[in-house]
């Protein structure tokens, strides 16, 4: 293979655009290998996700922008990924888990486990290595959602290890607690724990930890946003809230706490009747998009008010995994992916930005 | 997102062998002097949580008091230990930009 042939391919890449991060694949530093033996070529591209919303679109771009050049005829495009992460800052706290994204709201009841343990799993089914951390000390429902009765085990360092469990390694305060008791704790006793969830757990190498966090602006969220430092937040929200104005709240605690918002999701957002299939917007819909534009946040997705959704979580198995090609599923699908999408943004937007050196 | 568009500091390190030194994303320095980064302390120990005054009693704080070290708290502030025990205080970004003393901040 000659050097020229090699920039030729390269040349025509450039043509290839990420529409999330607004450059082409060849200056982002995707293309990784570029063969070319008589008229076939190989490229690997690797994108920063392998959840990513567009892969297939931008394999095809590749293809077909090689395919363009003089003497090619025969294509092969292999697609990797390696997930960037956010920690670049003085010692993190637990420096194996690449990004950290809590999932939050301003109201309980909005559905922020459903879409966690949803989200979680779509995201390891790409994958990626993902965890998640049932934060949600008051009412831990990880645990039903995802169907575990395991208990985690403590390992020889005296540390939690996770359940795993859909390919997702879970931590809950539901595990360490009888059902018929609650937690009925002061601040310093919930920072302490969320001490504990992070530092005291084997979480291993991680892409993505997601944290489904109680509902509200709490001592468990400032407690988080000091110990850790977050990608960002997902903020859950149903259209009723957002027009209470409850859902702002919660974007106005992540700014004051720096923490970026990575982007709305609507859940319960309209509901098809089982029935007759006519669609009803019982709260309203499409107002976590108005806030979003508004504010000028990413509108990850919307969530439809479904009972198969409500029936399949209360059993323990998440629809996303039961049915893969039903509305309900696709539609967590989508918003993983636009999560995966938008924290390859922060993360590619931060490294030059929020890097924050401390000499002292 | 216009008004999420605050400095942050881009270096925080020693100004001199006392005196503390933070470098902003946006070009500014700022240099704090150990003593009035202390009395400006916003723990709840020091300014009423209510009423925002200031229960820290001036003269009790050492003359010759020294940062001891320094950590970032979250993505949003930096904590202060110092050399009288004290380290309650989470000084955020936007607080210690304010606190600059530098001439062209007002200080």
């Amino acid at each position: 293979m000659s050097e020229s042939e090699k920039s030729a391919i390269l040349e025509a890449l450039k043509s290839v655009n990420d529409p999330d991060l607004g450059r082409d694949i060849v200056s982002l530093g995707f293309v990784k290998e570029v063969k070319v033996c008589g008229a076939a070529a190989a490229v690997t591209i690797e994108l920063t996700t392998p959840a990513c919303p567009v892969k297939d679109q931008l394999k095809e771009e590749a293809r077909q922008a090689i395919l363009g050049l003089p003497g090619i005829d025969e294509v092969n495009v292999r697609m990797t990924a390696q997930v960037r992460s956010s920690v670049t800052e003085g010692r993190p706290l637990i420096p194996q888990v690449k990004n950290i994204i809590p999932v939050g709201s301003g109201k309980g009841g909005v559905g922020k486990s459903t879409v966690s343990a949803n989200v979680a799993i779509a995201l390891a089914q790409t994958g990626a290595k993902v965890g998640l951390m049932d934060a949600d000390i008051y009412g831990p429902s990880i645990p039903t959602l995802m169907g575990i009765s395991e208990q985690p085990v403590v390992g020889s360092d005296n540390q939690i290890i996770p359940v795993t469990k859909h390919g997702v390694k879970v931590v809950s305060m539901g595990f360490f607690l009888p059902q018929d008791k609650a937690v009925i704790w002061r601040g310093p006793m919930l920072d302490k724990m969320m001490a504990q969830f992070l530092g005291g757990v084997q979480w291993g190498e991680l892409d993505y930890l997601i944290i489904d966090l109680p509902p509200g602006t709490g001592d468990i969220q400032l407690s988080l946003c000091q110990k850790a430092p977050l990608t960002g937040a997902a903020i859950v929200s149903t259209p009723q809230d957002v027009a209470l104005n409850v859902a702002q709240k919660a974007i106005a605690m992540f700014d004051q706490l720096n923490t970026p918002v990575l982007g709305l999701v609507e859940n319960m957002s309209f509901y098809v009747c089982s029935h007759c299939g006519e669609r009803d917007d019982i709260f309203g819909t499409g107002g976590a998009r108005r806030v979003s534009e508004e504010r000028a946040l990413p509108f990850l997705g919307a969530i439809p008010l479904s009972s198969r959704i409500r029936q399949l979580s209360d059993e323990g198995k998440p629809v996303i995994l039961v049915d893969l090609d039903s509305e309900e599923a696709k539609s967590f699908v989508q918003v993983a992916e636009n999560l995966a999408a938008q924290i390859s943004v922060q993360n590619m937007s931060s490294e030059v930005s929020q890097e924050i050196k401390v000499s002292f | 997102m216009s008004d999420r568009i605050k400095p942050i500091p881009s270096e925080i390190g020693r100004a001199n062998e006392n005196d503390i030194r933070v470098l902003w994303n946006d070009g500014h320095e700022s240099v704090y002097r150990p003593r009035y980064l202390r009395l400006k302390c916003p723990c709840a120990g020091c300014v009423d949580e209510w009423t925002g005054y200031k229960v820290l009693n001036s003269e009790a704080v050492l003359k010759d008091i020294v940062p001891l070290s320094i950590g970032l708290v979250g993505r949003y502030g930096v904590r202060v230990q110092w050399s009288d025990g004290h380290s309650d205080g989470i000084y955020t970004f936007n607080f210690l930009r304010e606190l600059c003393p530098c001439q062209a901040c007002g200080g």
